[in-house]
């Protein structure tokens, strides 16, 4: 049975994806308890994994019986179960806390929707689990084909942004099978591993050369670094929030996994930090994603909108921290892939369940909120300290990781991006508490004010519980965080790097 | 904009072709991509999976994991032209039209009219005032459906052996009801198979692949190792890997044909199902 979790993971959600889609034309009624009972037994799966990782070392399992490098293997390391637990428990409290709206935003359309759901969570694991640059192609495109339609309904503009991302992700997802290619040519095989043994004798094939460049840059489009950021605030602002609810928290930071998946175990460490001279202009250019997508945040007027440029910004911290180089750098871009996975399902659950019981999410709108909505209220502050990355919050600890990075490095600009990004999000976040707190409720509908705007009015049990579990596992990931770094990432990282 | 979209096309192009350069030569037969595996799969195919086309073993077996997950792939189009396009609300339009088929003449039935039975034979519903009716193309494709459909399934069972396989099959026996979705009209063809027929085989056809290799599991050996399936098949365990790759290709097949369908009902009539194109 355990040797057999690392398929189990993935091929229960597949299945489950596929009865219900039958079951949403037999018996509608049975789609969401298969939809839950599918994603908890993989959540199930990856808990196990994650505990045979650290009690035995990295799984591997070999898809079909054919070992690597004919066939296809799945690895499961220290670098991928944390974040397969990740996935899997995201996409878990997000389908709880989403299951209200999406009743009312699809109706005769629930099944479909739950099954692209899961194919999406099947297409996030499968980038994470496999050890195939090929395979992880394939997945990548299964989660980006379900993201483009599930984004794609939403208020009247999410058709043509998820137009847009499909343009752009598509180049990107190109991008990344161009650089496979490329790799195949040169070397003949499509196992990470056993490309990884190849890199040293390659350090001057041009091809190596610039399937690392294409590969990169497929990814930084797919996980949105600025400049190429461009398609992800319009896709995550303007569709429903039970889809951005899954799809804002894992797409960028499993397109960050992804690129320090190939970085250290295809490209190998030794060819991109010693023999390229690329990673400090990389680290500039997520210094400008840090700087640009904090101050684009500070111009926007509405919490979606702010919140997808926050995710521009975060995406520069942990792009910055890997190509850092170090162990510090690469540790906290890790452990940031966690923690910001974590912060964005609380900050976009807790906006869900504002704009489904505002119907709007403008500042303007926010007014009084506190009174009105104190428990989604709470859950948000929570989201919000760890965004800023104030202690006992996980925010902090990937932060200070990544600034200690910095500092080793002699990067100093990284270092300064950091700490003005964090106190630029503190002024977003304390400004929206101002709103919130300090204005009286306006009632959109009521312009007189009357007494009973001012009553509590909160967002149902299913949204407002799965809420408060991320806001306490906010601080439980940051109390732990010593541990997830000692006794999980550590090992993670090559051994060559310092 | 315009400008800096050409620029980095030119510059994306140019690098592309620069790097391209340093290729091996077409059919080389010392590049690494025909010395490390390559021999392997060409000396070893017949003794793992006693199936003569290479490809047809790469494809379903060495690699057949991505393979189904390019089937989910497909699944998953279906289903999003669905999600997306697919408009349940009824949207009855003041006014029917009837063509009266022995004479060809279009009726106009305004709201409230009298109208025809549901299975009649005289007349046809068709929902806009002049719609082509041909004699020559019903019949013409009426004869070509049948053979084509003959050669989906001869396509599908010799992929063994010959180019062929799930995809290919199942592309064509798509496009014989599409073809009778065109040469008639699509409330027709929805008829005799409906959006929910196509929606179902879609998924049971991906889920025979996945099915087929979570039964290997539960067989004790690792997902989609078809060997573990040889005392289901009373055979070696080349014969159950050959067998097990016929398994996936009908899986494919109808995973391909009925997404192609489905696609095709919810793209021609803009979600709506009714005369189509």
């Amino acid at each position: 049975m355990v040797q057999q979790l690392p398929a189990l993971l993935i091929i229960v959600p597949l299945l489950t994806a596929l009865v219900v889609a039958m079951a949403s034309w037999i018996s509608p009624r049975l789609c969401l308890p298969l939809t839950f009972s599918g994603l908890a037994l993989s959540l199930a799966a990856s808990i196990g994994v994650l505990m045979e990782v650290i009690a035995h070392g990295p799984v591997t399992y070999t898809m079909g019986g054919w070992n690597a490098p004919m066939g296809i293997v799945y690895v499961i390391d220290y670098l991928s179960s944390p974040i397969l637990v990740v996935i899997t428990s995201v996409a878990i409290l997000n389908l709880i806390s989403a299951r209200k709206s999406v009743e009312e935003s699809f109706p005769g359309k629930t099944g479909a929707f739950y099954s692209l759901y899961i194919l999406f969570t099947t297409g996030m694991i499968g980038i994470v689990a496999t050890g195939d640059a090929f395979n992880l192609y394939v997945l990548l495109e299964i989660a980006a084909l379900t993201g483009y339609s599930l984004i794609g309904l939403g208020n009247d503009r999410a058709p043509l942004a998820s137009l847009n991302y499909l343009f752009i992700g598509t180049i990107g997802a190109s991008f990344y099978l161009l650089g496979v290619g490329y790799l195949y040519i040169a070397t003949g095989t499509l196992n990470m591993a056993d490309l990884a043994r190849f890199m040293p004798q390659m350090a001057d094939n041009s091809m190596v050369l610039f399937a690392f460049i294409i590969c990169m840059t497929g990814l930084f489009i797919k996980m949105a670094l600025f400049p190429m950021h461009g398609w992800l605030p319009n896709a995550y602002s303007f569709s429903s929030t039970a889809a951005t609810g899954v799809i804002a928290p894992l797409t960028t930071k499993v397109m960050i996994y992804a690129m320090i998946r190939v970085g250290l175990y295809v490209f190998t460490p030794a060819y991109i930090f010693n023999t390229l001279h690329m990673s400090k202009a990389i680290v500039w250019v997520a210094i400008a994603a840090i700087v640009m997508g904090s101050l684009l945040a500070l111009a926007q007027k509405s919490l979606l909108k702010m919140l997808t440029y926050i995710i521009v910004a975060e995406v520069g911290y942990m792009v910055g921290g890997f190509f850092l180089g170090n162990r510090m750098g690469i540790t906290g871009a890790t452990l940031h892939i966690i923690n910001d996975a974590a912060m964005t399902l609380c900050l976009f659950m807790a906006a869900g369940a504002i704009s489904y019981k505002l119907k709007d999410d403008s500042f303007a709108s926010m007014k009084g909120l506190f009174r009105k909505m104190p428990v989604t209220m709470i859950g948000f502050g929570a989201g919000a300290l760890a965004v800023i990355g104030i202690p006992p919050t996980c925010g902090f600890f990937s932060k200070w990781y990544l600034i200690t990075g910095g500092m080793e490095a002699g990067q100093y600009g990284f270092v300064a991006a950091l700490l003005f990004s964090s106190l630029v999000n503190a002024v977003l976040f304390f400004r929206i508490f101002e709103i919130a707190h300090f204005e009286p409720f306006a009632d959109p509908h009521d312009h007189h004010h009357h007494g009973h705007s001012e009553t509590v009015n909160e967002a149902p049990l299913s949204m407002v519980v799965p809420l408060l579990v991320v806001a306490a596992a906010l601080i439980v990931l940051g109390i732990y965080s010593g541990d997830i770094v000692t006794k999980i990432i550590q090992s993670a990282i090559p051994a060559g790097i310092v | 904009m315009k400008i800096t979209g050409l620029v980095t096309v030119i510059i994306c192009g140019a690098l592309l072709i620069f790097y391209a350069m340093d290729f091996p030569d077409f059919g080389d037969g010392t590049s690494p991509a025909s010395t490390y595996l390559s021999p392997y799969f060409i000396e070893h195919t017949i003794e793992d999976a006693n199936v003569p086309n290479i490809v047809t073993t790469v494809l379903a077996d060495y690699r057949g994991y991505d393979t189904m997950y390019e089937t989910t792939v497909v699944f998953t189009a279906g289903l999003a032209c669905f999600f997306l396009l697919r408009r349940k609300e009824s949207q009855n339009p003041p006014a029917r039209f009837y063509r009266h088929t022995p004479t060809g003449i279009t009726l106009r039935i305004e709201e409230g009219g009298k109208l025809p039975a549901e299975g009649s034979k005289v007349f046809m519903r068709i929902d806009s005032l002049w719609a082509p009716d041909s004699l020559i193309i019903k019949n013409t494709c009426r004869l070509v459906i049948a053979f084509i459909q003959l050669f989906a399934l001869y396509v599908v069972a010799h992929g063994h052996h010959s180019p062929g396989g799930g995809f290919q099959g199942g592309v064509l026996l798509g496009s014989s009801i599409i073809l009778f979705a065109i040469s008639n009209d699509l409330r027709r063809s929805i008829k005799r198979f409906n959006e929910k027929t196509s929606a179902i085989l879609g998924a049971l056809g991906v889920l025979l692949y996945a099915g087929t290799g979570f039964l290997c599991l539960l067989l004790g050996a690792h997902f989609l190792n078809y060997k573990a399936l040889a005392p289901i098949f009373r055979s070696t365990a080349a014969m159950a890997r050959s067998h097990g790759i016929l398994c996936v290709e009908i899986g494919v097949a109808f995973a391909v044909m009925a997404v192609m369908i489905w696609i095709y009902y919810n793209l021609s009539s803009a979600g709506k199902h009714d005369e189509g194109l």
